[in-house]
């Protein structure tokens, strides 16, 4: 069968349907004689048939035709904002004018309805429109935002002021469908974003976060949610999850601790990060121009590599490789062809979901001052509530909490509790600036306005949250949850150094009930061995809840020299013993499965000590050092604090903890080598470059010795250690184990 | 035309051609002759260190002669990719009992003492 090109040219839509749209789309109405938009004669009808068209020939046969014939016939730039443009004055008081609106808002809210959510399964249909629609939609959102003749995000809100006045008792069906859509649409708008997949021919920054928060401000969308959010649980109830939402679009990607950074010292700061990236330019244009040819391409040098004690040679060409070995090994390993096959690696279109809310967002400065303003509005009026009634409302399962809303919640949480602790900050240091007349100080607040989620509550939630997504393997519900818990013992910490005693002795608590779990513990190390390919921004945050939890448990254990914890035993193993102890014969086999299932319900409780040295032990192992070292190889992106956390954690590893063994692999020797004598090394001129250049001559040291010692391990230097010689290839001896006598 | 006469002649004849079977990067190469017992002997007379002050060398030259040995071994890998797939290797039970009892050869006392 040939395709034709009548075939390839043919409608995609069914002509029927385009015929049916677009007829309507035409007696809705059209620019009158005097400029404007006029009405047809059965707008108000034409609007709804409309939407029938969309949710019934679209949603019900799950195609996307009509969506497509709306966006090709630009209803919504040509006709929707136009009537909301027309009626935008007096749409709260004229009734005719009000419906016109809903149906309009009625219209949009499907049109803009982010193709992310909920995915139905995807027909033919979808990916034969979606592409084309997902480009209609950027249009939109830059119509929406753009358009000059009303505002028409603040139009969509006051369709739904009148309803919003309503007491919540007496408010109708109807009146809270109206608040959803409104809200909706506000959602949809700051979710919206260009799609990665196909190219767009717009200017990417009249629809960026930027643009979406300066409309915002400009139309008083702040105002709207922050009125919505303080006032939850009174005035309003199920909208609370459409706020996440929208805060989560407004706020994922944008640095908490930039936010809060004084204007001036931002501006220092940004010129040290050009400074820095210029430096790091140079720094590798220079190592490159080191190893680079000083003759042109065609000069033809031919070196004989030597090696070892026979006959044996090897050819390299290219005059940068003279008189320089350890160059010419670098080329014969670079100029081989063969790549090792990869595993088929998780699907790709995961790859978005992925990087969610680790894609750094930059702001114009504008838009920086103003979600500033927001964001600390935000903590003093409606952090709380929101956040209170978002916790009971995922406890609960109610039925509108989606899935997608628990991650949300704890992303957010973290960013707030991150902005939250960088507002102290600075208001700590403009309080301990004499030039500056700022009264109120840091210390005159306690952190109450965060409570909410430093509650016992919050964190067994957290908890659960954590297991939960650590079971189904839902890994990007896993990164939400770990930064949360990372950002909440890090604001612990901070409270503990709070000149109040109040606040002191909260922080006390907390670690008491954070640390007082064994299984809290146990999830930790579990985390930090299991890591296995799930993006970056995953394993940034597992290294650092792991690295600021060991931190914190060893000050805290220290402190409370006889911490106890509860740790949960299985009730079988218990029983086990006791059978032993009382020299009971050998299990009968039949009974033992289900006196399993039995006993792995039933799991006793018990306090016991908690030995910091045995849990840091739990926690350095084979699998922990290999997620750092994948951390770690991606040194050359990392920023000063992580290159710290990769360095802290080797360091424990191979001094503290007397397990440099575990690091004894050719592979991390070549790794380390590589960061600090190149090529493609750390920069010499970072921070970090120099307590990192001296632990890897610490390390290389100890590992020069050891090899003398225990020739043994050239050969163990190609493999992960095995349990049995661990012990050994460390110490040179075998362990003493305690023999029964 | 075409006919032949049943001898078949002007069939086509279809020239399988058999693909030479790329060789692998297994346990069985890694512990034969060229693997590691030469690392075993290599390493004993081509490991010298300068010790304190020459760190960097020292492992330098440990990690080239890793390479060298393994371009010999399996010439088609890159030296990431190779040692990737060695690593790999240690975990399997064959290799795991060989480890150990290297390792025990490095302790004569013990063994020898036993033996006596």
């Amino acid at each position: 069968h040939q395709t034709t090109l009548d075939e390839w040219a043919k409608d995609p839509v069914d002509p029927e349907i385009r015929a049916h749209v677009y007829s309507l789309i035409t007696a809705l109405g059209g620019i009158g004689d005097d400029g404007t938009y006029s009405f047809g004669d059965d707008a108000l009808l034409c609007l709804k048939d409309l939407r029938k068209w969309l949710k019934f020939a679209d949603g019900q046969l799950n195609r996307r035709d009509v969506a497509r014939c709306m966006a090709e016939a630009n209803l919504v730039k040509g006709d929707l904002l136009e009537i909301l443009a027309k009626v935008s004055a007096k749409v709260t008081d004229d009734r005719l004018k009000h419906k016109l609106a809903v149906a309009t808002l009625e219209l949009l809210v499907p049109l803009t309805w982010p193709f992310e959510i909920d995915p139905v399964e995807a027909t033919v249909n979808h990916h034969r429109h979606g592409p084309y629609i997902q480009l209609a939609q950027i249009g939109y959102k830059r119509a929406v935002l753009e358009y000059d003749r009303a505002n028409i995000l603040q139009t969509a809100v006051r369709i739904a002021l009148p309803s919003m006045a309503v007491p919540l008792r007496e408010r109708a069906p109807r009146d809270e469908g109206i608040i959803r859509i409104a809200l909706y649409f506000i959602r949809n708008i700051a979710m919206l974003s260009p799609p990665k997949s196909v190219p767009m021919d717009i200017d990417e920054a009249e629809v960026a976060r930027s643009a979406v928060i300066d409309a915002f401000q400009q139309q008083d969308i702040f105002q709207v949610i922050l009125s919505i959010a303080s006032s939850i649980g009174e005035d309003f109830v199920s909208q609370d999850v459409i706020i996440l939402e929208v805060l989560f679009y407004l706020l994922k990607g944008i640095d908490a601790e930039k936010l809060f950074m004084e204007e001036k010292k931002l501006k220092s700061k940004n010129t040290d990060e050009l400074k820095n990236l210029i430096q790091k330019e140079k720094s590798m244009l220079a190592g490159y121009a080191r190893h680079a040819p000083s003759r042109h391409n065609r000069f033809g040098t031919m070196i004989w590599l030597k090696r070892g004690d026979d006959e044996q040679v090897s050819t390299i060409s290219g005059q940068d490789v003279l008189g320089k070995a350890q160059k010419s090994m670098q080329k014969m390993d670079k100029t081989k062809k063969w790549n090792k096959p990869k595993r088929p690696g998780r699907k790709t279109d995961g790859e978005q979901e992925r990087e969610e809310f680790d894609l750094p967002v930059s702001l114009t400065s504008s838009a920086r001052k103003h979600i500033k303003a927001f964001v600390e509005e935000f903590l003093d009026s409606s952090f709380n509530p929101l956040f209170l009634h978002l916790r009971k409302a995922i406890e609960r399962e109610t039925e509108r909490v989606e899935t997608r809303h628990s991650r949300q919640f704890f992303y957010l949480v973290s960013w707030f509790l991150r902005a939250e602790c960088a507002r102290r900050r600075t208001m700590k240091e403009r309080a301990a600036d004499p030039k500056s007349n700022e009264v109120l100080s840091a210390e005159d607040e306690s952190y109450g306005l965060v409570a909410e989620v430093m509650n016992q509550e919050t964190f067994i939630l957290m908890n659960r949250f954590m297991q939960k997504s650590e079971d189904e393997k839902a890994w990007q519900d896993l990164n939400a949850g770990m930064k949360c818990f990372t950002q909440i013992l890090l604001t612990v910490q901070e409270m503990s150094e709070s000149a109040l005693e109040d606040d002191q002795e909260i922080a006390e608590n907390i670690q008491n009930r954070i640390f007082y779990e064994e299984s809290t513990h146990d999830r930790i190390v579990h985390t930090l061995r299991s890591y296995n390919d799930q993006g970056f921004g995953y394993l940034d945050a597992v290294t650092e809840l792991a690295h600021v939890f060991l931190r914190m448990l060893e000050r805290y254990s220290k402190q409370n020299v006889d911490m106890q914890v509860r740790s949960k035993k299985r009730a079988r193993k218990i029983r086990k013993k006791k059978a032993e102890a009382q020299g009971e014969q050998g299990e009968q086999e039949g009974h033992v499965s289900e006196t399993e299932d039995l006993a792995a319900a039933q799991k006793t409780v018990s306090e016991r000590k908690f030995d910091f040295s045995r849990f840091a032990a739990k926690f350095i192992n084979q699998s922990s050092v290999n997620t750092f070292v994948a951390f770690t190889k991606y040194y050359n992106e990392l920023d000063n604090d992580q290159l710290k956390r990769a360095h802290r954690f080797f360091h424990r590893v191979a001094f503290k903890m007397e397990l440099g063994v575990l690091l004894c692999r050719v592979d991390i020797l070549q790794l380390f080598n590589k960061m600090i004598k190149g090529p493609e090394g750390l920069d010499q001129e970072s921070p970090s470059f120099k307590e990192w250049e001296e632990f890897v001559r610490h390390f290389f040291r100890a590992v020069v010795k050891r090899v003398q010692e225990r020739p043994e391990l050239v050969v163990e230097m190609l493999f992960s250690k095995i349990p049995q010689t661990i012990f050994f290839l460390e110490h040179g001896y075998d362990r003493e184990l305690p023999t029964r006598t | 035309p075409g006919d032949d006469g049943g001898l078949g002649i002007d069939e086509e004849i279809k020239v399988v051609k058999k693909r030479h079977p790329i060789p692998k990067l297994d346990d069985n190469r890694l512990l034969s002759d060229p693997g590691i017992p030469k690392l075993r002997r290599i390493s004993k007379d081509r490991l010298k260190f300068k010790g304190k002050g020459h760190e960097y060398g020292d492992i330098a030259r440990m990690l080239n002669m890793y390479q060298l040995w393994l371009d010999d071994l399996y010439p088609r890998a890159k030296f990431a990719d190779a040692l990737a797939i060695i690593e790999k290797l240690g975990h399997t039970k064959r290799v795991q009992m060989l480890r150990k009892e290297w390792i025990d050869e490095g302790k004569p006392r013990h063994t020898t003492r036993e033996e006596d």
